[in-house]
């Protein structure tokens, strides 16, 4: 809603109902994206304020009360050390909010970038940069992280461990902060190539459209045009891939946790929490079934939003 | 045709090489020194003894210069040599053979089931636009494009065992008509079927609004032999070029899924070389994973035009 706010007045002549709040009209009435939209606004409190809600430390172990079932005390219960679950998840939360946004941002300067030059510029630059994009969509992005992951994970904490020596600055100990470094690298490079691509399209549609030759006949200046007619145009389809990007990332970052490439205990993620949950779940079904159930739900409501969103701003794409 | 081909084919060959390159850089530059995984594993101390290790270092040519060793890969690669696994020292090449089959029957089953379950849904749901029925069956498609493999796997494994006590996990691997790959296989074609619904019924809206539809309706062609003889047949073409992106989410899917339900396929093998960096063959599986995607879009591109012969001329005046 706050490109809604965001959205400067418009200048001379009464527009009757702006693009956003025509978009707004639309996405109201699709029920699921609102369903979806409710769900990210409450996982998005969860994240920002986390460590309020969370009745126990989420690394607090107590071992009197270890593999409870949920209860009134622990809400999804406890895991094999006696951690609380619940504000697992909620950390978790925080782990997944960060990394995809994170992530979703480095991809979208670059994707931006990238895709901007090669609509403005043309060949050769086009070429060199579609067929990049054609090569990191065509390998299997989640092999490719797993690979980049493994293969730097190593020489980057040698040379934090380097630093640390030089400058015995106890923030270069930090082992999270690897973890989180390569996640965030790792996937911002192989999550940028739709944004290129969408950006490039934009741009090369965009410039030859009437509106913008008529603005230019007119004399109106590169920066108005820029900001009146090409941004708007440009937003919609960004925002719906930014949206859905989100929500990939989300997915992403706990199936590297999943797999151990990832963030690693005993920082919660969803991922690790799943893969814990999977070697107990005979016994503890709750273990798997919590953090499983709030991915899942994450994952739907970003796709169920992404989907709304699709509809109410592109509204000649959707028949 | 044939100068089409071999043109996809030329443009091909350098994006396989960019890739193979980009990963073996990762593995040279970053996964430390081979001889040294080799031998930290090994008994006795000759991970400490650096004479030694040159020594082999010389004799198997690891200290070349990057370029050099990466040719000699690529030379090996072509003769059908991966090289050898660092842990249990088997060639890599054996070890992809006993367990891709696993894989590829697998993946096969699941794009067949996609095929069958999608196509129709996707069908079904055009047919219907805008009736609850669309609704519903989209509704479901998204939130099966939506749900990871790994959530999916373990919350229906769950369900089964509580909804019918007395059935076994189905955990291994039996063959293709083993009873047991009935929820793996459900589990790997989630995703590309929710992407087939979704282009199916794009595809369908629009053809349903082509003059040819209007004219069968209007002479009074039964709306089951519309559905089948007029629009099936265009709406293919789309769907086929989904190929690739189906292909990722399968070897995407592939991992998650062998490992919840224990199948020893290339995602499993994938899995536990990592957990030991054995790089050989993590950078094996990736290659054959991009290979394979490679591969299917190069069919896409060649199959496009036999599909829809429209976009031959299109693509020449591009």
């Amino acid at each position: 809603m706050s490109v809604v706010q965001a959205q400067p007045a418009p200048l001379a002549e009464e527009a009757p109902v702006s693009l956003w709040r025509d978009a707004w009209y639309r996405l109201k009435r699709n029920r699921l994206a609102i369903f979806g939209l409710f769900v990210i606004a409450l996982l998005a409190f969860t994240a920002l304020f986390g460590p309020y809600l969370t009745p126990y430390d989420f690394l607090g172990q107590d071992l009197e009360a270890r593999n409870q079932a949920p209860s009134l005390a622990h809400l999804f219960g406890t895991d094999d050390l006696g951690r609380d679950v619940f504000s697992r998840v909620v950390y978790g939360t925080r782990t997944a909010f960060l990394v995809a946004v994170v992530v979703t941002t480095i991809a979208l300067a670059i994707g931006t970038t990238l895709g901007a030059i090669a609509g403005f510029f043309g060949n050769p630059f086009d070429r060199v940069i579609m067929w990049l994009t054609d090569v990191t969509m065509s390998v299997p992005n989640l092999l490719l992280v797993v690979v980049i992951n493994a293969s730097l994970k190593t020489p980057i904490a040698q040379w934090m461990e380097a630093r640390y020596l030089e400058t015995l600055n106890p923030f270069y100990r930090e082992t999270v902060w690897i973890d989180f470094l390569l996640v965030f690298g790792s996937m911002a490079l192989i999550s940028w190539p739709p944004y290129a691509r969408l950006v490039r399209a934009q741009v090369l549609s965009i410039r030859s459209r009437p509106y913008i030759t008529a603005a230019q006949a007119l004399g109106l200046s590169n920066r108005i045009i820029l900001m009146r007619y090409v941004v708007p145009n440009a937003l919609g389809p960004l925002i719906v891939a930014v949206s859905a990007g989100l929500g990939t990332a989300m997915v992403l970052e706990s199936a590297f946790s999943f797999l151990g490439v990832g963030v690693n205990p005993p920082t919660p993620s969803w991922g690790n929490m799943i893969s814990d949950g999977l070697r107990v779940w005979q016994h503890y079904p709750h273990l798997l079934a919590a953090p499983a159930a709030v991915l899942g739900l994450a994952s739907v409501a970003f796709s169920f939003l992404g989907d709304g969103l699709n509809d109410a701003l592109n509204p000649r794409g959707s028949k | 045709m044939l100068r089409y081909v071999a043109m996809r084919f030329a443009i091909w060959i350098p994006s396989v090489l960019l890739v193979m390159m980009a990963v073996y850089a990762l593995a040279f530059y970053g996964a430390g020194d081979p001889i040294k995984l080799i031998f930290l594993r090994a008994p006795g101390d000759v991970a400490y003894n650096p004479e030694r290790i040159e020594a082999i270092r010389e004799s198997a040519g690891l200290n070349k210069p990057f370029i050099e060793q990466f040719g000699y890969y690529v030379w090996n690669l072509i003769q059908g040599d991966f090289g050898n696994s660092l842990t249990s020292g088997r060639s890599v090449w054996a070890m992809v053979k006993a367990a891709a089959p696993v894989s590829f029957k697998l993946a096969l089953c699941a794009i067949v089931l996609t095929a069958l379950v999608a196509i129709p849904l996707g069908m079904i749901a055009a047919l219907n636009q805008n009736r609850r029925l669309d609704y519903i069956i989209l509704g479901s498609a998204l939130f099966l494009w939506a749900i990871p493999a790994y959530v999916a796997g373990p919350l229906l494994m769950v369900g089964l065992i509580v909804l019918l006590p007395g059935v076994n996990v189905p955990y291994g691997w039996g063959g293709v008509f083993d009873i047991r790959i009935i929820l793996p296989l459900i589990v790997l074609a989630f995703q590309p079927i929710a992407l087939i619904i979704r282009q199916t019924r794009a595809a369908v809206i629009e053809v349903l609004s082509e003059d040819f539809v209007r004219t069968a309706r209007a002479k009074g062609v039964p709306e089951i032999v519309v559905a089948i003889k007029h629009i099936l047949r265009p709406v293919l073409t789309p769907v086929v070029t989904q190929l690739g992106l189906i292909m990722i989410t399968i070897v995407n899917g592939a991992i998650f899924v062998e490992l919840v339900f224990g199948l020893p396929g290339l995602g499993r093998l994938t899995v536990k070389a990592l957990t030991n960096s054995d790089y050989p063959v993590i950078l094996a599986i990736t290659l054959i994973g991009s290979f394979l995607v490679m591969i299917s879009n190069l069919l896409v591109d060649i199959l496009y035009p036999l599909l829809d012969p429209r976009a031959v001329d299109a693509k020449r005046s591009r």
